[in-house]
């Protein structure tokens, strides 16, 4: 039985929504619930899958579950050890287990260090290793990562958007963490080197037992490294399982909805088709009038279709996750 | 009919110098390509190919030395007409070997002056780019609001704070970023990266460019978004001519979007033209990079399956030490025995293979 290395429990990050200097906006000050109670697990040699709408919270529970962001509640377990509120000496030698590769392409690099410097920094933090060692184990970075020596000297700033992505993917690989948040690690590669990126990881996987939480707007890539996938809408997880089950037998509206318009992407690329789709329901959540009950209701079909009922927009009855068997689990009142 | 071309690059260079190899590296090596008013021209290729050099080539934003060293840009609309590597001659000095380029002399604070005066009034105004990288392309000191405020009333004829704060609001909203009215003052650290490229994106287009250039405008946005981010581009188009130079990985965004389409590699073009034939899955003439590219998009199948994904065997080109013949040599698999002297020695040029069709290669012409 593969061993758990992370859990997270009813995990909550709020952030307070601060004003520009000017803003004719009223004076209250809002949260913005990024992360609103989840909880997951992820066992070592398993990748799960994390996807949702652009701006629904994976990066923040990325970075909360790595500490680089304070919760606001709940509980994170690493490897058995509670890291939720780790003090930073405690956390220190934890560091090098746990690792992410930042979506932001120069997140993690520093402008003023050349490649080389960089990649060799990253070997050394939590590991001893002799100059020779260092240089081995760059030429063999790179050639994993599919990067040219001859940009070892070059600055971040130097580098295009793609060789930027690698050197950061080349930087988190070098560390030697168990775990990694991989927060769009293939963003920004043409499709043969993404390629690339993706089947590495799989081999390292393999190879070294690591776990991955693997962010992505890409749900194909998705689909084929991850064990499970949990869909985020708004801060919560809506739907979580095997990953087979919820590329194609999803129950949730908004997993069926992510899923259709990836479909409805590749048939118009089949056929051209220059009009436009279907526009289909497009309310979005407003953080200044949140309304009770699921999150989802404002672009629910299932809702429209239902007749409106009040269970899904009632405050005392948010829809939430639940076991419909086989490891699947759903958060909303009408599964599909 | 064509449309008279909107933008016109003819032979761009542009060359970075690294000092530890004492060698060129030459990011952009002879591209010439034209975008037809009104249309959209779709750029593929391998990642460092030159795409965004390109580009910021175009926008006159490439910093260091040597940077541009030859070419034209011919940009014309109604209003404006002009090369905007106008007097780059004056500035430098080549000396070419073997048909090489072996040094160059270049007065860059002088050109840069020069490129100064002659972007004044056509970027950001005429010419609008989203950059590749949204969050270092937006000041993280100040709101995106005051910023999309500020370009508005910089570029356009809204002078109105108050107007333009609306303005402002309503590209917010356009580019689907939730309650606009309470995001318009965030900075851009309190918001999430397919945010910040939205609010790049809603930047660009508040300014009314005639000429946008979107490098990866889809990147870090879901699907759903996608499809809306792409809608919108394309409403464009059609609404207000927007004439375009897209820059994407995404096949499905290019082959949506773009009338023609050019493909990289190694710092040159190596097919060009309508998009129907360029990424047509059956069509047999094709560049042999193009063909491994479109292989290499993961199928149903290998998903299914869980299986290895496809990809180009062997290195990416080094665009220090390029090699004397055809630059895709080293990882092609169409070479045969007849054109295998000419592809290892010379470099094959882009010319004509079908009715507006071009291919850099070997097997399509002597
Ligand atoms: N430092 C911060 N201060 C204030 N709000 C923040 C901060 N970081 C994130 N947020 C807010 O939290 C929410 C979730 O952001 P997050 O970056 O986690 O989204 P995401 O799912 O990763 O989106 P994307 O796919 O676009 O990267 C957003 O509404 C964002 O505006
Ligand atoms: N300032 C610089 N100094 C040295 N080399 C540079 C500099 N800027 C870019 N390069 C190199 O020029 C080449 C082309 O870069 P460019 O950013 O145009 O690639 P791209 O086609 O946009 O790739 P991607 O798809 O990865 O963004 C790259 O190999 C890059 O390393
Ligand atoms: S609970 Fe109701 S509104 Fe929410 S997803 Fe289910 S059907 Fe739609
Ligand atoms: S010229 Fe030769 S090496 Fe180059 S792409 Fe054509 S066949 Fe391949
Ligand atoms: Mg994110
Ligand atoms: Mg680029």
């Amino acid at each position: 039985m593969p061993k758990t290395i992370l859990e997270v429990t009813d995990l909550k990050k709020h952030f307070k929504h601060r004003k520009g200097l000017f803003s004719s906006f009223s004076e209250q000050e809002r949260t913005i619930p990024a992360v609103d109670g989840v909880s997951f697990y992820l066992k070592e040699n398993e990748t799960v899958g994390l996807v949702g709408e652009s701006g629904c919270g994976k990066t923040t529970i990325g970075r909360t579950i790595l500490r680089l962001e304070n919760p606001t509640s709940g509980r994170i377990l690493f490897d058995g050890n509670d890291i939720t509120a780790m003090p930073a000496d405690q956390l220190r030698p934890l560091r090098g287990q746990m690792q992410m590769i930042f979506q932001d392409l120069d997140a993690a690099l520093n402008p003023k260090m050349r490649i080389r410097d960089i990649l060799k920094e990253a070997i050394t933090v939590h590991h001893q290793a002799s100059d020779e060692e260092v240089d081995r184990r760059i030429v063999e970075l790179l050639e994993q990562v599919n990067l040219k020596k001859s940009k070892l000297s070059n600055f971040p700033h130097e580098l295009s958007g793609g060789e930027k992505r690698r050197v950061g993917v080349a930087r988190v690989l070098s560390v030697g963490a168990r775990f990694i948040v991989a927060d769009e690690p293939t963003s920004a590669l043409d499709v043969s080197i993404q390629a690339q990126v993706v089947n590495l990881l799989r081999d390292l996987q393999q190879r070294l037992g690591l776990s991955y939480l693997f962010i992505s707007h890409d749900l194909r890539v998705v689909e084929l490294i991850s064990h499970k996938v949990a869909v985020m809408y708004l801060g919560k997880i809506v739907e979580m399982g095997l990953s087979e089950r919820i590329a194609h037998a999803p129950r949730h509206p908004y997993t069926h909805i992510l899923w259709s318009s990836l479909v409805e992407k590749q048939s118009k690329e089949a056929s051209r088709c220059t009009t436009r789709p279907h526009s289909g329901v497009w309310g979005v959540f407003d953080f200044e009038r949140p309304q009770g009950g699921c999150r989802f209701a404002p672009r629910c079909p299932v809702y429209e279709s239902k007749g409106k009922p009040v269970v899904c927009v009632d405050s005392a009855s948010e829809p939430r996750l639940r076991d419909i068997g086989n490891g699947h689990q759903v958060a909303c009142h009408f599964p599909l | 009919m064509k449309n008279a071309p909107l933008l016109k690059i003819e032979d761009l260079r542009t060359y970075f110098y690294s000092k530890s190899k004492q060698a060129f590296i030459r990011s952009v090596d002879g591209v010439s390509l034209e975008i037809a008013r009104g249309e959209t021209l779709g750029v593929v290729g391998e990642s460092g190919s030159g795409k965004s050099i390109t580009a910021l080539s175009v926008m006159g934003l490439v910093g260091g030395g040597p940077g541009v060293i030859s070419g034209k840009i011919g940009f014309k609309t109604e209003k404006t007409r002009k090369n905007l590597l106008q007097d780059l001659d004056d500035h430098v000095k080549l000396a070419w070997d073997n048909g090489k380029i072996m040094g160059v002399d270049k007065d860059v604070v002088g050109w840069e002056k020069n490129a100064g005066r002659v972007m004044s009034g056509v970027r950001g105004k005429e010419i609008a780019m989203i950059f590749q990288n949204p969050k270092a392309s937006l000041n993280p000191f100040t709101t995106v609001g005051s910023q999309i405020t500020e370009a508005i009333q910089l570029h356009t004829d809204i002078k109105d704070p108050l107007q333009a704060r609306e303005r402002a609001i309503h590209w917010l909203s356009r580019v689907k970023i939730d309650t606009p009215r309470l995001r318009i003052d965030n900075y851009p650290y309190g918001l999430s990266g397919g945010m910040c490229q939205r609010a790049m994106i809603a930047m660009a287009l508040a300014c009314e460019p005639s000429l946008l250039i979107a490098d990866e405008p889809t990147t870090g946005l879901d699907a759903t978004i996608q499809s809306k981010i792409t809608d919108l581009l394309a409403e464009l188009k059609s609404e207000l001519g927007v004439t375009t130079m897209l820059i994407s990985h995404d096949i499905s965004v290019i082959s949506r979007l773009s009338d023609s389409v050019a493909v990289m590699y190694g710092g040159t073009v190596v097919e060009y033209g309508p998009a129907r034939d360029i990424l047509a899955s059956t069509l047999e003439s094709k560049h042999p990079y193009t063909s491994a590219l479109l292989e290499s998009i993961p199928t149903e199948r290998h998903i299914k399956a869980k299986e290895h994904l496809r990809a180009i065997e062997g290195d990416v080109l080094d665009t220090v030490n390029i090699p004397a013949g055809c630059r895709f040599y080293a990882r092609c698999n169409r070479v045969t025995d007849t054109i295998r002297e000419k592809c290892e020695r010379h470099e094959p040029d882009l010319r004509e293979i079908s009715p507006g069709h071009r291919a850099r290669c070997w097997l399509y012409f002597d």
